[in-house]
């Protein structure tokens, strides 16, 4: 008996915890199934975990982030494409207004755009590229060490150069900066954004091509 | 009996904590199953993604009533209150949402180009970089189903209408004078410089009850609302030079593009058709202004030119040449606000005005001529839901004409009129299903010189027959004013009027548009007088009348060979009216039966180049031989013409382009003049109206300075 009202504590202030610490397991979570591919799953809970958490850009920002990244994905489809950029472009206006200078929703704004002009450079290279290196220049002013502000703008502009046989060695340099930005970078929290490494690291080594 | 205990106890704190269980279906409008919509309590960490079968179960410690709430990509969110206790398991509809890209769209008679369009004919990027367009919107537009190619004018005509018979907006306010000023069968230019637009619909009938005063056609220009960028925009040509510049802060921003065009060095080097004692020159300018406000935008657009040419042309009835010596100046200032009201309604005001002068020497004989144009401009309107939109507007139009004609031997002869137009309108669109839509609209006005008021009905319906294709049908009546020619010596007239009919079909998949209109036009009321020219003494009318019907073809794809853009318009046309001095019903003589245009542009990545290419072609045109019998009754050869262009991108910001107009060097003949008074043999004598040069050759370098260092002008070539 003694051991079932221990498991009834025990029970009961896992509960609270649990309660307490939904936001944490909700970002967990939604992070796993990210993880796992189950891309619909995790933007769904990001989605709910925005409805309860309306002082924190996160979930939001992150409905936004898997989409876009998805939208990548899908380059070719466009029926699909619009709908998933859609979505995160309505999920980052809802932060992008409460935080206009926030170097990381800007980035993702200009990641959004350049999905746009990657499925059909023809119609949005000429109305996009202007817009998304306006966005970089903005973030750069605000956090000039955030790595991927670094590398974003960097790879953006690397494949203008390529395609007009210019010197690439000034972005090459850039994304070398980026990597090594990447290595000190610090998050606020856990849930914050630390992603990018992977992509600078595969451009970097595009570079040593060379 | 552990777990027995572990199990009651759990189930306890799911009582003590009062959990309730949510489960329920989530189907389409067709009732099949949709999985990934998110279902969710709003407000609270409960929720789940529903599964293969639409199947969805969360359980909830929240109580009372809530709001669930369903999202999906392309659906319309759901949200509906429930309570918490009492829910039972119930089958939730989802109706896609009518802003995907697959809706239907109401589309009759209209062309777009643009960003926003959603059946888009032509790309932003390609209004201009049709080759022999040289920058001009008009000829680039002259390669689209349902225009005339009258090369001695460079106007739009549409489906058997005059060029007046065309009205240009600029957001939505009148440009009341849209080209510049031009000797007979010397063709014109349009006023505007691509660059400042970044949407262009063109409607060749069936157009909404927001727009009045034109028989056949609206042309919609719409300024940049946001300029992407600060940047600057150099441009050296064998024609002449230009410079813009576009400069923003943090909530207004502006452009200023001028242009300087001389055709004298030009004509020094290729000799032309034309006896010019100054050739065409022209300055221009033109200026976007853009405030933004917390809830609304500001637009002030104003352009300048002033323009003169001098030149002699031959006179088939004197055998002399008549000097005519031209001054032209045009201001035109256009304001306009769209903002937000209450309740998500959204306001439109906007005030244009526009200012033409013309100072002719005609051999001596002087006429000079102003007018001034204004137009008023309120529009409300909302969406009421995402199916219903509502709008409600009105526009007062108030022109005054004033010419002066000097003969060099007697007197001076003042004409003019002065005509206040006001009207209103009132127009819902509404949207059945993803499928199923239809717009009706009513406009009436009231003209205070002619004293005549109309009521004029639009409608159209579109319908989505599967995931690629529509079908739609527009009906409208359009009255328009007189034009001035004819008002400024008689206002005792009725309106023109025409009724549309049309009959369209659309293909749009990614790459792919075909675009197969069919219509009918029937015209009432055109004016009529009795005389050589329109003139002070002569008798006239509103007793004329005619019709137009025909089919225009519109394809264009860009998949199927690599880097290969291309479209094909055709347009077949039957038409007969009986106006101005006419006979009897006749086609008249700016009207081809057959029109067609290819334009191709090709990316030779290689060579870092842009190859274009147009060929326009069209059959004979009718035109008057007074030694014959009959009426109009005789026609020329066919036209045709191909251009090339090359545009080479230097680094990315500067690219160097050629133009040759003409290629093949074919002698085309637009049409033909005859004398008033027959000769000693009794024959009338005859001159062909030729192209002022049989070929034009075009070399231009245009540089831009941006932050970006990729942004160039190649949309604008």
């Amino acid at each position: 008996m003694k051991k079932s009202i221990l498991t009834l504590v025990l029970v009961l202030s896992g509960i609270f915890a649990q309660a307490q610490n939904q936001y944490e397991q909700g970002m967990n979570k939604a992070f796993e199934l990210w993880k796992t591919n189950n891309t619909t799953e995790a933007a769904a809970l990001f989605e709910r975990i925005a409805s309860v958490e309306k002082n924190n850009w996160l979930p939001n920002y992150y409905v936004a982030l898997v989409n876009t990244t998805a939208a990548f994905q899908v380059l070719n489809d466009k029926q699909k494409l619009t709908a998933l950029l859609d979505k995160a472009q309505e999920s980052l206006d809802i932060e992008f207004t409460k935080n206009p200078d926030n170097a990381e929703i800007l980035v993702l704004q200009a990641l959004i755009y350049t999905a746009w002009i990657s499925a059909d450079p023809m119609k949005n290279g000429m109305t996009m590229s202007g817009k998304v290196m306006e966005f970089y220049a903005k973030a750069e002013k605000i956090a000039p060490n955030n790595p991927r502000v670094v590398f974003g703008k960097a790879e953006f502009e690397i494949g203008g150069a390529r395609f007009f046989k210019q010197d690439t060695s000034a972005m090459c340099a850039q994304i070398e900066k980026a990597v090594a930005l990447f290595s000190t970078f610090k998050p606020e929290t856990v849930y914050h954004p630390n992603w990018g490494l992977d992509r600078a690291l595969e451009a970097q080594k595009e570079c040593a091509k060379k | 009996m552990r777990t027995t205990i572990t199990f009651l106890l759990l189930t306890l704190t799911q009582m003590l904590l009062g959990q309730t269980t949510i489960s329920g279906k989530v189907l389409d409008e067709k009732k099949q199953p949709l999985q990934g919509a998110n279902v969710f309590i709003d407000g609270t960490y409960d929720g789940s993604s529903t599964d293969a079968n639409g199947n969805f179960k969360f359980s909830t410690s929240v109580k009372g009533v809530q709001i669930l709430k369903i999202t999906f990509l392309t659906f319309e969110t759901l949200a509906q209150n429930i309570a918490i206790e009492k829910y039972q398991s119930q089958t939730f509809i989802l109706r896609e949402s009518i802003n995907s890209l697959d809706a239907v769209v109401i589309n009759a008679g209209m062309l777009e180009a643009g960003d926003k369009a959603r059946v888009s004919v032509l790309k932003p990027l390609d209004i201009v970089t049709t080759a022999g367009s040289a920058g001009d919107i008009v000829s680039a537009l002259q390669t689209l189903p349902g225009t005339q190619t009258v090369g001695e004018s460079g106007r739009l005509y549409v489906r058997g209408g005059e060029s007046d018979e065309t009205q240009t907006f600029v957001d939505g306010l009148r440009v009341a004078q849209p080209y510049g000023a031009s000797a007979n069968n010397v063709p014109t230019r349009g006023r505007f410089s691509p660059f400042l637009f970044s949407g262009i619909s063109f409607s060749t009938g069936g157009y909404s009850a927001e727009y009045g005063e034109a028989l056949s056609s609206v042309l919609l220009l719409n300024t940049i609302d946001e300029p992407v960028q600060e940047q600057t925009d150099i441009s050296l040509m064998t024609v002449g030079l230009g410079v813009s510049n576009t400069q923003k802060w943090k909530k207004s921003s502006l452009s200023v593009n001028t242009a300087y065009i001389d055709l004298a060095p030009y004509q020094l080097a290729v000799p032309q058709a034309v006896d010019w004692n100054r050739p065409y020159q022209s300055l221009s300018g033109e200026a976007v202004y853009r405030y933004q406000f917390d809830n609304g935008l500001l637009k002030v657009y104003t352009a300048f030119d002033a323009s003169r040419f001098d030149l002699n042309q031959e006179n088939i009835n004197t055998n002399l040449k008549d000097r005519i010596n031209l001054n032209n100046t045009n201001l035109y200032f256009n304001a306009v606000y769209k903002g937000f009201l209450v309740n998500n309604w959204q306001l439109i005001t906007g005030v244009s005005y526009g200012l033409g002068q013309n100072k002719i020497d005609l051999n001596q004989d002087y006429v000079t001529n102003e007018e001034n144009a204004l137009h008023l401009k309120l529009k409300v309107f909302s969406k009421i839901t995402t199916r219903l939109k509502l709008s409600f507007g009105s526009d007062y139009f108030l022109t005054n004409f004033d010419e002066s004609y000097k003969p060099l031997q007697k007197g001076s002869l003042r004409t003019g009129y002065t005509s206040g137009i006001s009207a209103f309108y009132s127009e819902v669109d509404y949207f059945f299903s993803k499928k199923l839509a239809f717009n009706l609209g009513i406009r009436a006005s009231n003209n205070n010189l002619l004293n005549a008021s109309s009521v004029s009905p639009r409608a159209s319906v579109a319908y989505k027959t599967g995931k690629f294709n529509q079908f739609s049908f527009a009906y409208g009546k359009f009255e328009q004013a007189p034009k001035a020619d004819y008002l400024k010596y008689h206002s005792n007239f009725e309106n023109e009027k025409t009724q549309h009919y049309i009959l369209n079909y659309t293909f749009a998949k990614e790459g792919t548009t075909l675009r197969a209109e069919a219509y009918y036009k029937k015209y009432a009321d055109l004016v009529k007088f009795d005389s050589e020219n329109p003139v002070y003494s002569s008798n006239y009318s509103n007793s004329g009348f005619g019709y137009a019907k025909g089919v225009d073809v519109f394809w264009r794809e860009n998949t199927r060979i690599k880097n290969l853009e291309y479209w094909i318009s055709y347009s077949f046309i039957d038409t007969q009216r009986d106006y101005r001095n006419y006979q009897q019903e006749a086609t008249p003589s700016f009207v081809a039966k057959h029109t067609a245009s290819i334009v191709t542009k090709y990316w030779i990545s290689s060579l870092r180049s842009q190859l274009g290419i147009t060929y326009n072609f069209n059959s004979g045109r009718p035109f008057e031989n007074p030694n014959t019998d009959g009426f109009l009754n005789e026609k020329t050869k066919s036209y045709s013409n191909v251009n090339l262009g090359w545009a080479y991108l230097i680094s990315p910001q500067k690219i160097l382009y050629l133009s040759v107009s003409n290629v093949l060097g074919t002698k085309n003949v637009y049409g033909y003049e005859y004398a008033n008074t027959a000769n000693q043999q009794g024959k009338f004598e005859s001159k062909a109206i030729v192209p002022t040069a049989s070929r034009f050759i075009f070399v231009g370098f245009f540089w831009t300075i941006s932050a970006d260092k990729k942004s160039n002008q190649l949309d604008n070539l």
